[in-house]
């Protein structure tokens, strides 16, 4: 499925967050959102999932979902966003459990959610009782359990350690491989952005506008060969380029006293 | 220079450790049960103003015997459990409310912030010229004593479940009785729960004060006739009836908090 | 100049003398109510016959009978004078408190304590002392007076208490609104409350306690330690007291031939005494001036009876011995006392 984004702008009470934002996410495609922070990126993914009401602009689909997909727009939340109370199937099974659907198929959906993420001998598990990349993958569990259209991954892997975030991404990408589901990434991560999109947008500091969209030219499962290394640092080299100048200026800002919210 | 001598770290840590020592728990009320006595046998205590522990038991067992026991607190019990569901249910569903609409929470938070300190027993005879001196004017005075505490715990409750999971809720298409229920209501049970601890124990001081007139059972009556008749046996008897109703009411709040928040 | 001083050296002089005479002077505490049955205690007090017999004596007010008991038991009064009532009974059977001469009384013709019906209930048929069987009546508290009351009259009308639903109320303004809002369907009511109820309409008479059942309402009383320990001077305060008693019943306890209340002897000059100490002006006074004996002498044989009933209802402990409560050593004369 197709998303797409037209004119979008944002404010919150007087202050402009984002301004005429037009994005077009390609079926199967991952899109990485990258800026500086306060560019709005979240504020953009809240609007483009119909979790925010943008002040002037439309957010549209275009296709149909694959087949069995229950909640086209999906999130995957930063801070897993689980219910404490509820197991870790019970969890997964909350996105289903308002949806008519034979006992069997709910079981089957859960089951294999679970089995995908490597959660299955987890099931009767609190979320306390799990470290933050397993919390994480009880959230990416849960999302796939829909059969989303579109993934909106927002910053999902930013609360983890460096090494589960490493092994993280490679779990998603496998998934991803075989599903090919449409996804917008959130990120403030360059390394992650270059590792898992197709493209890569790059928004200004506030208000938040498109500066730039980079394809990613490398083959993701050439992108950590040695070889296409240069290619990989030069790409990176280029977006911090456009970053470092709105990234310190975003941060003098944000040092301003009279700060309004993101 | 030489090098300086080693000085082993001093240890400062430790203590400030919650651990459970119900032996000492036992014992300090035993202790103070057998200092009770042996001040009465040693003449200290005058049994008029401070009947025997052995005083108090016979009184107990006497009232126990002839049934009078079960009756009074069959009658209390039932005003106790009748108050304090209607009050838990109503409180309930005006938090909720408070914690959920903002309409609700302009309208209602500043009517429960101004009728919440008022003594429930200054108003009993305004109670008893609205419900009758019967058993509703009883149970509509616990209930009220529920009431407020409740709507605070379950707004209070309803504050405290991270907007994230809401909006979580919201993103895989929950429809809204289905967020209040899933996401709401059991976000906000510790603090409902904890709410409870704190009315249980009012049902029972406001069964007391309800009984005080027009009743003439339930252990409130009985206290304050053994009050009346300066039989200060049976008054501190009544008393220990009291509290162990308080104890076990906390009691199945407690095994309530373990079986419904085993995941904290 | 030098005689202004010498004058107020002698002023200074009389001072301490007579600082001197009152330490001399017995202090003594009394608890009481402030009601016209205690109106012996208050002439005594302001005609002085407390400080003829040497007593100095200071009132310690209270609202309710129970705490004048229990005010004498802790020692924080020497001497109180009000109801008997089961508690008083209670603590005076544990040896707290002895009874030396009476209070007031209810007896024919005074009419102090009412029944009254109300309207709704003397419409379904409650007219007379022998229909409460299977209604409702206010009472203060269990044990209370209005409790023996209630008990006197079934005994009399021949009824069991228990066909009586007693509601306890705990306080007169609380009776008084649930007869209104016909929670209840009767009272025993003082007669300064009844009377303007029952001109109001808004109760109705059935009779008064003093003609239907007369008793030994009220007794002054001291501790069983005072009497022990000092007992000539519960010999002084009872004398002292007895005269106040005296006094108060030859003013205000007087009856023509046709039985209607006369003012007695001394009634003008007594009756601003009562105003004083009860806080109530004398037109509302004059309608219910209790009896009062004029030697403080009690109804022994009555007293017995009381603790008999409340025994025989399980309210007052069953060692309680009526005779062991009283002290008839202070007054002469006691009236109706068991051979």
């Amino acid at each position: 499925m197709e998303l797409l984004v037209e004119g979008v702008s944002h404010a919150y009470g007087a202050l402009p967050v984002l301004e005429g934002i037009d994005l077009a996410v390609r079926p199967g495609e991952i899109l990485s959102l990258i800026g500086p922070s306060g560019s709005g990126k979240s504020t953009l993914l809240g609007i483009m999932g119909g979790l925010l009401r943008p002040y002037a602009g439309r957010v549209s689909t275009r296709g149909r979902p694959p087949a069995g997909c229950l909640n086209p727009l999906t999130y995957v939340f930063q801070d897993f966003a689980l219910l404490p109370w509820r197991s870790v199937a019970g969890n997964v099974s909350l996105a289903l459990d308002h949806h008519r659907l034979p006992a069997g198929e709910r079981r089957e959906r859960v089951a294999d959610a679970l089995a995908r993420m490597g959660l299955a001998d987890f099931a009767a598990a609190f979320p306390r009782q799990l470290s933050g990349g397993m919390r994480q993958r009880v959230g990416i569990a849960r999302a796939l359990v829909v059969r989303p259209a579109v993934l909106l991954l927002d910053e999902p892997l930013s609360a983890l350690d460096a090494q589960t975030r490493d092994l993280l991404t490679e779990e998603f990408l496998a998934i991803w491989q075989r599903e090919r589901t449409t996804a917008v990434h959130v990120t403030h991560n360059l390394g992650e952005a270059l590792r898992l999109a197709d493209r890569i947008a790059v928004l200004s500091r506030r208000p938040g506008r498109v500066r730039e969209i980079l394809p990613v030219d490398v083959p993701r499962e050439e992108r950590s060969a040695a070889a296409r290394a240069g290619r990989i640092a030069e790409l990176h080299a280029h977006l911090w380029a456009l970053l470092r100048d709105e990234a310190r200026a975003a941060d003098l800002e944000l040092a301003e006293p009279a700060r309004g919210g993101r | 220079m030489s090098a300086p001598e080693a000085r082993p770290v001093p240890f400062r840590g430790g203590g400030f450790v919650r651990r459970p020592r119900r032996l000492v728990s036992l014992s300090a009320l035993f202790g103070l049960v057998l200092a009770w006595q042996a001040a009465s046998w040693s003449g200290l205590a005058n049994p008029l103003f401070l009947p025997a522990p052995a005083m108090v038991a016979a009184a107990l067992w006497e009232l126990a015997r002839s049934g009078a026991l079960a009756q009074h607190l069959l009658a209390s019990l039932g005003r106790v459990a009748g108050g304090w569901l209607i009050g838990t249910g109503l409180g309930l569903a005006a938090g909720l409310a408070v914690g959920i609409f903002a309409t609700a929470r302009a309208a209602g938070m500043p009517l429960v912030s101004a009728l919440f300190p008022i003594p429930k027993i200054a108003v009993l005879p305004l109670f008893i010229l609205w419900f009758g001196i019967g058993e509703p004017s009883k149970v509509a005075t616990i209930a009220a004593g529920v009431f407020f505490p409740t709507v605070i715990a379950a707004a209070g409750g309803v504050d405290a479940v991270p907007r994230s999971l809401v909006r979580m809720g919201q993103s895989f298409g929950l429809p809204a009785w289905a967020i209040v229920w899933r996401i709401v209501v059991p976000g906000a049970l510790p603090s409902v729960l904890a709410g409870f601890r704190i009315t249980v124990a009012i049902a029972v001081i406001l069964v007391v004060a309800a009984e005080m007139i027009g009743a003439d059972t339930g252990l409130g009556a009985f206290v304050l006739m053994a009050g009346n008749l300066m039989r200060t046996d049976q008054l501190l008897a009544g008393v220990v009836v009291l509290s162990l109703v308080g104890l076990s009411a906390a009691g199945l709040v407690s095994l309530a908090e373990r079986l419904l928040l085993r995941w904290r | 100049m030098a005689r202004r001083h010498a004058f107020s050296v002698f002023l200074a002089s009389l001072g301490v003398l007579l600082a001197a005479a009152s330490a001399c002077a017995e202090a003594v505490s009394v608890a009481a109510l402030r009601l016209s049955s205690s109106g012996p205690l208050f002439i005594a007090q302001d005609r002085g016959h407390f400080a003829a017999e040497g007593l100095e004596v200071t009132f310690r007010f209270f609202t309710a009978a129970q705490p004048v008991a229990v005010a004498v038991t802790t020692g924080d009064a020497d001497f109180g004078v009000t109801g008997l009532t089961a508690g008083f009974y209670n603590l005076a059977g544990k040896g707290a408190l002895r009874i030396v001469a009476a209070q007031s009384a209810d007896v024919p013709g005074f009419h102090l304590s009412a029944y009254l019906a109300t309207p709704r209930a003397w419409d379904a048929g409650l007219r007379s002392l022998a229909d409460f069987p299977g209604r409702s009546v206010g009472i203060t508290q269990t044990g209370s007076t209005f409790h023996y009351m209630i008990g006197l009259l079934a005994r009399k009308e021949g009824f069991a208490l228990a066909r009586v639903r007693l509601v306890p109320l705990q306080s007169i303004p609380n009776m008084v609104s649930a007869f209104k809002g016909g929670q209840v369907d009767g009272l025993i009511l003082p007669s300064s409350v009844a009377l303007p109820m029952i001109e109001a309409g808004e109760g109705r008479l059935l009779g008064w306690v003093g003609d239907a059942t007369p008793w030994q309402l009220g007794a002054l009383f001291t501790s069983g330690r005072t009497v022990a320990d000092r007992r000539p001077l519960v010999a002084r305060f009872v004398r002292a007291y007895a005269r106040g008693a005296a006094e108060y019943h030859a003013a205000f306890n007087q009856r023509d031939a046709a039985g209607r209340p006369v003012a007695g002897e001394g009634y003008a000059a007594l009756m601003p005494i009562l105003e004083k100490y009860t806080q109530q002006p004398a037109a509302r006074l004059a309608t219910g001036l209790p009896w009062v004996d004029p030697a403080g002498r009690l109804d022994v044989g009555d007293i017995r009876d009381q603790v008999a009933w409340w025994q025989a209802q399980k309210m007052v402990d069953p060692a309680v011995d009526a005779a062991a409560i009283l002290d008839l050593g202070f007054v002469e004369g006691h009236r109706n006392v068991p051979r």
